[in-house]
């Protein structure tokens, strides 16, 4: 059986629990059986900013408690991923890990090396696959067309991801939102940074970059983003409401995640199920269209 | 040879007056930045930069340059090396494999520890200490997981805790002009 500890992070929690929600049942759908770690906190990807060391050692604690348990990682957020699958590299450094070792012994724990960790997108491409999912399809999505955003950290450093994606030119979840029926749209910006990582220090930074995202999916018949990281979520739903009232714009695309759309391809209850209810900008449309 | 020396000084005090050239060097001492001299400032970093991109002042290959040539306060007090968004273009696309990100992180540890952080950063750390995340688990939000029957988040967090204290980060001030 595919057995994860299921690695939430900070934002998914607190601010966009429809999120995990809707990846708990994906996963209980696919037979992903997810393991709760309630040690398990922050990734340390912030805190690099102030001091490298507490960013290396926050995550290497992490990684320690799913060893403790026998079991990889699967994440939510793409920056979660990334972190710890930078950590990961790091460690393999033996003068690294004995530093990191000798801390993380005063709390208990060792770092030995064995354990991986992939973003839930990568382990439903990987070890569900996209023919089992489009067996899986029970409704019609045909008629949505969706832009696919990947996330910076699903992507990049590559050398952290073992060469799974090629970062300029994705493909994953363009296949994985085709598997659900629904058209992925290409468009200029793809690659284009949500800027989620300076929003606390800089919020007029993100509006330029969300609305450039936004300014390119305007006139390409688009009925929603499809992301997968819960950063970028906020940026391109909550910054867009933002922008609509301090620019005077009128945005109002649906921002959906991964699984909430593949819920909704293989018969999941939008609302009960995928939590589209507590999105920002709902995607009433979208239900009306393939429900 | 002593001619030399003072000339080079003159000129130092006269159109460099803020240089401290050993600056390379001091960032250098840090693993993650090794590279730095690799770089020769083709700018494909910048090309690649979102950021630079909407805003030309934060500015990857110029701030190397900056680096290299000893620029120390004017790099460390600028408010412009917080501005990345971490997304890794320019350590993807260089063709010397600089790392830039790692090398701006040394740079933004050193700042911090001169009194420059960002009040966000730094009250982040706060709120690591007390709930192990980046946020509160007092939010609406929060509330609402019980009835989306969701777990409980743990309150707590002592091991988290004690390791990023062993780090000193806790005792980093934020800069007086709060950016």
């Amino acid at each position: 059986m595919n057995r994860h500890a299921l690695f939430l992070g900070c934002t998914t929690p607190t601010k966009v629990p429809q999120y995990e929600l809707a990846s708990r049942w994906v996963c209980k759908y696919f037979e992903i059986n997810l393991v709760d770690i309630e040690e398990f906190g922050c990734c340390g990807i912030n805190q690099v900013n102030l001091s490298i060391e507490a960013g290396l050692l926050m995550a290497a604690s992490n990684l320690a408690l799913a060893e403790d348990k026998r079991l990889d990682i699967l994440t939510l957020c793409a920056a979660c991923a990334g972190a710890l699958a930078e950590a990961i590299e790091k460690l393999k450094d033996k003068s690294t890990k004995d530093r990191v070792n000798e801390k993380l012994r005063e709390v208990n724990l060792e770092y030995k090396g064995s354990v991986k960790v992939r973003h839930i997108s990568r382990v439903l491409y990987e070890d569900i696959g996209i023919e089992k999912i489009k067996k899986e399809v029970k409704r019609d999505l045909s008629g949505l067309r969706a832009a696919p955003h990947y996330g910076c950290h699903y992507l990049k450093p590559k050398s952290a991801f073992g060469g799974f994606e090629e970062p300029d030119n994705p493909r994953t979840l363009h296949e994985l939102v085709s598997a659900t029926g629904a058209q992925p749209v290409k468009y200029e910006t793809l690659n284009l940074c949500c800027g989620g990582k300076v929003f606390p220090v800089s919020s007029d930074l993100v509006y330029s970059l969300v609305q450039k995202k936004l300014d390119d999916l305007a006139d390409k018949e688009i009925d929603a983003m499809v992301l997968q990281c819960q950063t970028c979520y906020l940026m391109y739903s909550d910054r867009q409401k933002e922008i609509n009232q301090k620019y005077g714009e009128q945005y109002n695309l649906p921002v959906l995640f991964y699984p909430q759309l593949l819920g909704l391809a293989i018969g999941a209850d939008p609302v009960k199920d995928l939590g589209l209810n507590l999105h920002m900008i709902l995607p009433d449309k979208i239900i009306a269209k393939v429900i | 040879m002593n001619k030399i020396q003072k000339t080079t000084e003159i000129k130092q005090s006269a159109y460099f007056p803020e240089l401290t050239p050993n600056f390379k060097s001091e960032v250098l001492t840090h693993p993650d930045a090794r590279g730095l001299n690799a770089c020769f400032s083709c700018g494909t970093c910048s090309a690649g930069c979102p950021i630079h991109e909407v805003f030309p002042e934060y500015n990857p290959k110029k701030l190397a340059k900056m680096v290299r040539l000893g620029m120390r306060k004017r790099v460390l007090s600028s408010p412009y090396i917080w501005y990345c968004a971490t997304c890794h273009n320019c350590e993807q696309r260089c063709p010397q494999n600089v790392k830039f990100f790692n090398i701006l992180n040394v740079l933004k540890n050193t700042a911090a520890k001169e009194g420059y952080a960002p009040t966000a950063w730094v009250e982040q750390i706060r709120q690591v200490i007390k709930t192990g995340i980046v946020f509160s688990t007092e939010d609406n939000w929060v509330k609402k997981r019980e009835e989306l029957s969701l777990p409980s988040l743990k309150e707590e967090h002592p091991k988290l805790k004690k390791i990023i204290e062993s780090t000193c980060i806790d005792k980093i001030k934020p800069r007086a002009d709060s950016v």
